[in-house]
């Protein structure tokens, strides 16, 4: 039974990081094609994604989004669940529901939605509007992960804090927000990671200055080439470094 | 369904940990006992390897006479009422006080009335198609109770059933406990770290402390004429006397010591002069803390009865009598 | 009671820049695109004619209806076999794996979530071409003489979309199996269940919460991406948010493009319909 739940494991993780070694082994291989046999190393394909200055302008692109709606979603999302987590207000279920919503629709229908809506008010696709885009997706994901965060211990501690003489907005950033810290960081990271990642909002929402997925996805159309297996691979690295850091800053923190 | 159960030379450890050490221990058929304990003593491991839960790294368990320690849980004669009661919560309680049955193949009708009944004996049979998340926290006890008795077992296991419960609601469920258990007959293994539960309602009590059995006899005879320093001390508030005042040289690892209501102005045993610090009133007796007026200094806890208290400061001739010999090694 | 009004109306100031986002940037877009997609197209010019037409189209022409059709058999397919291939895993790791390894085991079966979606796709296509690893190993090993074609078929969407979804799986079903006492499955056995009924009857109904959540994101996760079956299920049968594209990137009828938007929706609706009695989204 023990073995049989071994390999099991084994074989299922052979599946799940079957096309992630793929990806990283070919993208150091030597010949123009990422496919067996492997004829490595070689770091060249690293040098010509690095040197390709379309590809690390988009690169930048996306770290600006990334981060910059990943902060208008935690700050608009944290906002919310201190609003809806402190007292009941009459019809809270339906804005918590509201607020939700667009977790539960693709993210297709979303870009096709603000598309029109752009196209109508005459706005140009931009990284703005891909920003703006980005908030809509992440925005129901901060708030849960912040409102499910929010519990009774940490009423209190407000409670004492507007007791002794805390105005609002010191509660909310001398209590609440210190409380919160590891779901604050645990909602941007992923907030961040999400949008950093994201295709189709990006796709349909920019037209000249475009984000990493758009500009690895205009890549792909030329067919196969270890320069896009370096490229993802640098991704993945950036995501990876990202992880871990949420893993040591956030989790290891709130342990002790 | 009753049965005897006997442990012999039990061992159990945790990696380098010893949770259990040497247990030999004697369960009569149709007794309440109670193994009790601080946390971390090995009260839990030792009804985890009755119920077949572990096995024990060395050592025999014997229930009715036959060897249990390779049977698993679900051969075993046996049943355990857990501590968070683990009540299916997708069943109902009827479903769940059933499941035993169902498991040994009784067809739904019959299971079902047969679950009503047990029900019934705990007073819930009006409530049988509820789900456990409806129940109050005394409630879902006593299914749990019901779900584990509902098979007939020989020897009902319970760990910590009443931990979870507030102090009023505890003291009605240790009687009712007591109740049933002497209606059906059923041996009961009770595991708690409450002297007060455990007097209560054992017939018998197994004082545990750091994988040991401590002293196992009634409850009389554990509060009265306690084995060791940690069982008395464990039953209830113990004065350590100097050994100067019993007028006769210690032996090794002896001491003696008496309970505050053997303390008083008069007694075999004279403890010199003592100074009244403070004291509470309980309704039956004064609980004093005197202070030896000699150079010790000291501190000893009385029970004076209602009407003879000194003055708070007063100095008086404090006298122990009943002194208890105890080993302070197993 | 006045302080409690004042209370209510600060706590309503906190909320409503977020709602007031979701409204602007969410709501007042689906309304857009209700409407639109009760227009049509005159040469390049969007009419608003209050018909639906659109709609009637969407479930008359035989390529729009087969899309629909094509979506939901991927996606259940996608569904079914997640669930049976991610249950077992996150049984292994919560119940077989030491204690202090778990949080590893999670976190090194869902590292491959920290790809780029585009290029865990690409990857895919790398594994299961012509050239790719699985073919030319299958073919040294002698099982195959030559590569069978899997790239640009269903079936290359399907694994594609499984390895992300067991992976998004594992975590949900596992994260429910370890909030279980171990009590339960004790019970069960004391009471006198072997392990098949101990899993029938207890284990698999408690973890139902997790597998209905891990379920119904796949369902919207799936039937909603575009990427996937664009790179590896090519182009002989296309699911709705390929039809979707196609409408916008042809011929730029945003009205065809909301109509079908709106019956995936209503498809993902009826989804969550189906499960939401066992779903609790504020877990997520």
């Amino acid at each position: 039974m023990r073995a049989l739940g071994w390999a099991y494991m084994t074989a299922i993780f052979i599946f799940i990081f079957l096309p992630v070694v793929v990806l990283v082994l070919f993208s150091f291989q030597d010949s123009r094609l990422p496919v067996p046999p492997f004829d490595g190393p070689t770091l060249k394909w690293y040098a010509e994604v690095l040197a390709d200055r379309g590809m690390m302008e988009a690169l930048r692109n996306s770290l600006v989004v990334a981060l910059i709606s990943a902060s208008a979603a935690l700050l608009l999302g944290f906002f919310a669940a201190q609003g809806l987590a402190r007292v009941r207000l009459p019809g809270s279920i339906l804005m918590r529901g509201l607020l939700i919503a667009p977790m539960t629709v693709s993210y297709l229908i979303i870009a096709l939605g603000l598309l029109t809506v752009f196209n109508t008010l005459g706005f140009r696709p931009s990284l703005w509007t891909t920003g703006i885009g980005h908030v809509v997706i992440n925005l129901p994901l901060c708030f849960a992960i912040l409102f499910a965060a929010m519990g009774d211990h940490q009423k209190n501690a407000e409670r004492a804090a507007r007791d002794l003489g805390a105005s609002d907005m010191q509660v909310l950033f001398l209590v609440t927000a210190p409380m919160l810290k590891p779901a604050l960081l645990a909602a941007f990271f992923l907030s961040v990671t999400f949008s950093w990642d994201e295709f189709i909002i990006a796709f349909l929402l920019t037209r000249f200055d475009v984000t990493l997925p758009v500009e690895i996805w205009s890549m792909l159309r030329s067919g196969l080439s270890p320069a896009t297996n370096a490229i993802g691979s640098l991704v993945f690295l950036v995501s990876i470094v990202i992880l871990i850091l949420l893993e040591l800053i956030v989790f290891r923190k709130s342990k002790s | 369904m009753t049965a005897n159960v006997s442990l012999q030379s039990v061992s159990h450890s945790f990696g380098s940990f010893q949770a259990l050490n040497d247990i030999n221990l004697e369960f009569s058929a149709g007794e309440f006992v109670v193994l009790l304990g601080p946390s971390g003593c090995g009260k839990s491991t030792l009804l985890f390897i009755l119920g077949g839960f572990l096995t024990p790294t060395s050592g025999q368990v014997l229930i009715g006479g036959r060897d249990m320690s390779r049977v698993a849980a679900k051969d075993r004669p046996t049943t355990t009422v857990f501590q968070d009661y683990a009540l299916f919560p997708h069943m109902t309680l009827r479903d769940n006080v059933a499941f035993g049955l169902r498991m040994r193949g009784l067809g739904k009708a019959k299971r079902c009335l047969k679950a009503d009944e047990i029900l019934d004996l705990v007073g819930l049979v009006d409530k049988a198609s509820r789900k456990p998340h409806e129940l109050s926290g005394g409630q879902r006890q006593r299914v749990a109770l019901a779900r584990a008795l509902a098979v007939e077992p020989e020897v009902l296991l319970l760990d910590e059933p009443l931990g979870a419960l507030d102090l009023k609601l505890r003291r009605q469920m240790q009687e009712e406990l007591k109740a049933i258990q002497r209606k059906i007959g059923t041996t009961f293994v009770h595991v708690t770290h409450d002297q007060e539960e455990a007097m209560a309602i054992a017939d018998r009590i197994a004082v545990m402390n750091h994988g040991k059995v401590e002293h196992a006899a009634p409850p009389e005879e554990v509060y009265l004429r306690p084995k060791t320093l940690f069982s008395a001390n464990f039953m209830g508030d113990l004065n350590m006397i100097p050994e100067r005042f019993m007028g006769r040289p210690a032996g090794a690892n002896i001491v003696h010591a008496a309970r505050p209501e053997n303390i008083g102005t008069s007694g075999d045993i004279s403890l010199g002069d003592a100074t009244l610090e403070d004291a509470a009133f309980f309704g039956t007796y004064h609980r004093c803390h005197f202070r030896a007026a000699d150079a010790d200094r000291t501190a000893y806890v009385a029970h004076l009865p209602v009407g003879a208290l000194p003055q708070i400061g007063e100095a008086v001739p404090l006298y122990a009598s009943k002194p208890l010999t105890l080993g302070t090694e197993v | 009671m006045t302080m409690e009004r004042q209370e209510k109306q600060r706590s309503f100031g906190f909320v409503a820049p977020a709602l007031i986002w979701t409204c602007a940037f969410f709501i007042v877009p689906f309304v857009v695109m209700l409407l639109l997609s009760l227009a049509h197209l005159e040469g390049r010019e969007i009419v608003q004619s209050f018909d639906l037409g659109n709609y009637v189209k969407i479930f008359t022409e035989p390529s729009l209806l087969k899309g629909i059709f094509v979506s939901l058999e991927i996606t259940l397919t996608v569904t079914v076999i997640s669930v049976l291939l991610a249950w077992p895993l996150a049984w292994i790791i919560a119940t077989q794996v030491p204690e202090r390894y778990q949080r590893l085991a999670i976190m090194l079966a869902v590292l491959p979530f920290w790809t780029s979606y585009v290029v865990r796709s690409y990857a895919w296509a790398l594994v299961l071409g012509q050239n790719g690893v699985v073919m030319q190993s299958l073919i040294g090993i002698g099982i195959l003489d030559e590569p069978i074609q899997i790239m640009a078929t269903r079936g290359a969407t399907v694994i594609g979309f499984v390895h992300f979804f067991v992976m998004l799986l594992t975590l949900t079903i596992y994260s429910n199996l370890i909030q279980l006492s171990p009590n339960y499955a004790r019970a069960a056995a004391d009471l006198g269940a072997n392990g098949w009924n101990t899993f029938r009857l207890v284990i698999l109904p408690l973890t139902l919460p997790g597998i209905m959540t891990g379920a119904f994101l796949t369902f919207v996760l799936c039937i909603g991406d575009y990427i996937t079956p664009q790179i590896l299920g090519g182009n002989n049968e296309l699911t709705m948010p390929q039809l979707i594209m196609l409408q916008l990137g042809r011929r730029g009828d945003f009205p065809m493009a909301s109509a079908l938007s709106v019956v995936l929706m209503v498809l993902v609706t009826l989804a969550y319909a189906a499960s939401s009695r066992w779903l609790k989204m504020e877990r997520v």
